[in-house]
């Protein structure tokens, strides 16, 4: 499965969009371009703070009442990271074009468009903060993400962290959470049966793999073999990611 | 150079030691910064974060993104439309105009001022710039009454640049701090033209010669594009020249 593949990002790839970043992970590919701040169509405009508009494009077809869905997720994440107070009566416009999704050999995909599509939604937001990272946009914090299922085997439920197709199909429920640098929750969607003991744990494994990096500075050399199977270290990679860019950016220093 | 000038991303926290105190002067923030009361400094951008000592200041130093207007500045736009008494100015895409009044050019009168027509260039220093107001413009200084530089561009042509580039150019050492030596290089080719360079990403080239104009833009598109160091600038001019005769 290429859920063990790393992430990989390009950042600006393309050239005339004010931000842009292709990312791909676990067999999602999206390329994401930020325009803004620009003017805002008069409906959009509010009187103290900039309108975050995200776009999400499938990567067959025009895009339905799921994208919507997805779009105001994103929406209210991203407009909490973005300084929107900086950029009074002004448009950011987020465009995230899926590129490809991983196949499932299981089932028909066309039958999963009913259902919100949660193991999508972390590529999106990442490749919408890296696209704003390259965009210059002054922004709170940075943020990482994860889908986490509770997969009960033998009558025991177990966390899965970021759980392959398979496992989301045949998953008691679904969650996507994601946080801020600073470990701040700033998403949680949650799709199926479970309980708070669940919860806890899904909330826990999603934090291990957002904010480990801290952990992990802190030389807690032991733990690192058993946190690598719980997926990368989000953190570092996004950090790793920027330094490549602002080291070729600033090359002249 | 790595542990000078530490990576930063929105939301980091700055190490206390690397701030600087001074007993007199108060701290200045520069942009990329964000005081959050009473006494936290984040970054909001991300870049290498960079202090000075002697003017106790700090800021982020980063390329991309789009140009936001800080007063002072040096700008290149094009004139939109004329209203009665000032001309619509578009600096960046895409966003509100900023506005020129049509006295603010030297010598300007109520009788004799320029006559701008729409698409025409002009170089302005911004005298306003506020995130809930339009900028405004001005093509002359307030204090003396002179155009140093400023006014309406005949001729040429303006390549858009990254804003990093346009800052480099703009340094007043852009050959040992900016790193940038390729206008120099073209110049010492035997080469005449003239530039001005807008903060907001574009530079503007004149010449007699139709082919030196695009020679340079495309010799400063392409330093911008990859990235050149200084040796790679001179490789670049020599090829350019090559090319032309």
């Amino acid at each position: 499965m290429a859920t063990t593949a790393p992430p990989d990002a390009t950042l600006s790839p393309l050239p005339r969009a004010d931000g842009s970043a292709k990312y791909s992970y676990a067999g999602y590919t999206v390329t994401a371009t930020v325009t803004g701040p620009i003017e805002a169509q008069r409906r959009d405009e509010h009187a103290y703070e900039a309108h975050v508009d995200v776009i999400v494009r499938p990567a067959a077809g025009v895009g339905g009442t799921r994208e919507r869905h997805l779009e105001s997720i994103l929406q209210s994440s991203l407009s909490q990271l973005i300084l929107v107070k900086n950029f009074p009566r002004t448009l950011i416009q987020i465009v995230l074009q899926v590129e490809a999704t991983p196949d499932n050999d299981y089932v028909n995909t066309k039958l999963v468009q009913t259902s919100l599509n949660f193991p999508i939604i972390p590529a999106l937001l990442q490749t919408a903060v890296l696209a704003l990272l390259s965009a210059a946009m002054p922004m709170r914090a940075t943020a990482t993400s994860a889908v986490v299922a509770v997969v009960s085997q033998d009558g025991t439920s177990r966390t899965v962290a970021d759980a392959s197709a398979r496992d989301i199909e045949t998953a008691q429920s679904v969650h996507v959470l994601a946080f801020t640098s600073q470990d701040e929750l700033l998403l949680a969607e949650s799709e199926g049966d479970f309980t708070v003991e669940e919860w806890d744990d899904v909330y826990e494994t999603a934090k291990r793999i957002c904010c480990q990096s801290g952990a992990s500075k802190a030389g807690i050399e032991m733990l690192v073999d058993d946190e690598s199977l719980n997926g990368p270290d989000m953190r570092q990679f996004l950090r790793s990611t920027l330094e490549t860019k602002v080291d070729a950016d600033l090359h002249w220093k | 150079m790595a542990a000078e000038h530490p990576l930063v991303l929105p939301g980091d926290t700055i190490d206390p030691s690397l701030i600087p105190t001074h007993k007199k002067q108060p701290l200045r923030l520069g942009p990329g910064l964000r005081h959050n009361p009473p006494s936290t400094i984040l970054p909001t951008v991300a870049g290498q974060l960079v202090t000075d000592l002697r003017k106790n200041s700090m800021w982020v130093e980063y390329n991309g993104g789009r140009y936001i207007p800080s007063q002072g500045d040096l700008v290149i736009g094009q004139v939109a439309r004329s209203a009665t008494d000032l001309y619509f100015v578009n600096i960046t895409p895409y966003t509100a105009n900023a506005s020129l009044p049509h006295l603010s050019f030297e010598g300007a009168t109520k009788k004799t001022r320029p006559q701008l027509l729409p698409g025409a260039l002009v170089y302005a220093r911004v005298t306003l710039a506020n995130r809930h107001m339009d900028p405004e413009l001005e093509c002359v200084s307030a204090t003396t009454g002179r155009a140093e530089g400023l006014g309406p561009l005949t001729g040429g042509m303006a390549f858009d640049v990254s804003l990093g580039l346009a800052r480099r150019l703009l340094m007043a050492r852009s050959r040992e701090e900016g790193g940038i030596e390729v206008l120099e290089q073209l110049g010492a080719e035997g080469l005449a033209f003239e530039t001005a360079v807008g903060r907001n990403g574009r530079v503007w080239v004149s010449s007699d010669s139709l082919k030196t104009v695009v020679l340079v833009g495309r010799a400063l598109t392409e330093t911008d594009e990859k990235g050149l160091g200084v040796e790679q600038q001179r490789k670049l001019v020599k090829k350019l020249i090559r090319e032309m005769r």
